[in-house]
């Protein structure tokens, strides 16, 4: 048997991707009989003399961005790998599924994107649970770590911990890697460096949990926030791809700053396509990050201009801010299939 | 129980002490402690390492240098920073105190290379 993988290679996308990041079919997993871990460890197997992030994604199944938008693809296991080795007690999580039940859409109201055509029914991974999570405390993040490597926030925020240098892989990206779809590669900039932290409460998170809910920053750092992973490069779905995610959220009568974050992206589109916001939701302390990078109350009280579901989608470079540099790649330039004997 | 932990400074010379008992010319280089002023380790530890040194320079007559590395066993940890502002006399009328999580490299990064290992830490649970 062979186990296909996908790999992005340390220095593609003019230098940016700093070292390389597997992304493996959870179907391809299984296709060869193995566990998730076997197939982390074929893979260090593979790469004896160089260190790396893994995901394993399954592709039936639905995951939630931070700021509550839900997509397609979900990692159901994450590992960090560094010559050869795994590391027995941290070095790799598994992520359970988080089963359904009629009350969640109580509970956590971005969730009613589950009951939508393409993902109702579908099983959905967000962040691993207390067993998943093993011997980490309850200060420890979603993060493996091996040797140099950590691969956090349920395997999308990859770091080198020698080299100190770090990328950030979005679900939405991840999902465009493993479709073979176009991807944006560039630094990721100061909007996304706020949205990251304008996130929606929920249990098990990829990221976050309870703590914060849509209209508050769990970053909460003021003018800061802008910088916190704005010098980072980030592997992204383009934006129109991006901005169709979102409106499905929309469409399905979900309000941004109350049901979803109060993203720049999601303040953008929902602002654009005319859909309520929850301005008065909206924390003064999530205010001042979200004015630090141009998006204020004034400017989202203004009159909609209230373009269409099309107009959005076409004109989504210009609608959506973050990741100002970025270039777009197609999927095969950046990303190299492999396989491996079993 | 008065024995059943070590003062750090002690550790440190236990250590040396151990790393020279077979050939005095064995160098013992310490990390990973700089950091402390003061500190109590436990001793069935202490007496542990001080085995393993020796286990170590006993079993290889080639060996010129013992370096010992203190790393913290779960690489992601959560720690206490607390910042003075000191007056000119000493005194300190004001501290804040924060938090820092903290991810160092792990373990493997310093095994790279090495021949084998024997792994005799506590099990986690």
């Amino acid at each position: 048997m062979k186990l296909k993988y996908r790999i992005i290679e340390r220095g593609v996308a003019d230098g940016l991707v700093p070292f390389p990041l597997v992304f493996i079919d959870k179907k391809d997993v299984e296709a060869c009989g193995l566990t998730y871990l076997e197939a982390f460890q074929k893979i260090a197997d593979e790469y004896k003399d160089d260190c790396m992030a893994a995901d394993i994604i399954d592709m039936n199944a639905v995951t939630v961005s931070s700021d509550g938008i839900m997509g397609d693809a979900a990692v159901v296991a994450f590992a960090s790998l560094d010559h050869g080795k795994i590391n027995k007690d941290f070095g790799f999580i598994n992520v359970s599924e988080i089963p359904y039940y009629p009350e969640i859409v109580k509970d956590e109201p971005h969730m009613k994107q589950w009951e939508l055509d393409g993902f109702v029914g579908k099983r959905l991974y967000r962040g691993p649970n207390m067993e998943d999570r093993g011997f980490r405390n309850v200060h420890n993040e979603n993060m493996t770590m091996t040797g140099r490597i950590a691969n956090n926030n349920t395997g999308s925020e990859m770091m080198n911990l020698v080299e100190m240098t770090e990328i950030l892989v979005p679900c939405f990206g991840m999902n465009q890697i493993m479709k073979d779809g176009d991807v944006l590669v560039g630094i990721a900039g100061a909007e996304i460096s706020v949205g990251i932290g304008m996130v929606v409460r929920e249990k098990l998170g990829r990221i976050f949990n309870w703590s914060y809910g849509a209209g508050q920053t769990a970053h909460n750092s003021a003018k800061y926030a802008k910088t916190v992973k704005s010098d980072y490069p980030a592997i992204v779905a383009p934006k129109p791809v991006h901005a169709e995610h979102v409106l499905k959220a929309l469409d399905a009568g979900l309000v941004v700053g109350r049901d979803l974050g109060c993203s720049p992206v999601n303040l953008a589109i929902a602002h654009a396509g005319g859909y309520e916001i929850d301005l008065d939701n909206i924390t003064e302390r999530a205010w001042i990050e979200l004015e630090s990078v141009g998006c204020s109350k004034d400017e989202l009280s203004k009159p909609s201009p209230k373009m269409s579901r099309e107009e959005i989608i076409a004109k989504a470079d210009e609608i959506l801010p973050g990741i100002p540099t970025a270039k777009l790649y197609k999927a095969s330039e950046i990303v190299t299939k492999k396989e491996l004997e079993v | 129980m008065k024995l059943m932990h070590t003062k750090l400074p002690d550790f440190l010379k236990k250590a040396v002490a151990a790393g020279k008992k077979i050939n005095p010319d064995t160098q013992v280089t310490i990390e990973g402690f700089e950091s402390m002023k003061s500190a109590k380790l436990a001793s069935l530890r202490v007496g542990r390492i001080e085995d393993e040194i020796v286990e170590l320079t006993s079993q290889n007559p080639k060996i010129k240098r013992i370096e010992i590395q203190m790393i913290p066993r779960v690489a992601e940890t959560i720690n206490t920073v607390i910042i003075k502002g000191i007056e000119e006399d000493g005194s300190c009328p004001k501290a804040i105190m924060d938090t820092m999580f903290l991810t160092v490299p792990g373990e493997e990064v310093y095994l790279e290379g090495v021949g084998e290992v024997s792994d005799r830490r506590a099990p986690l649970d």
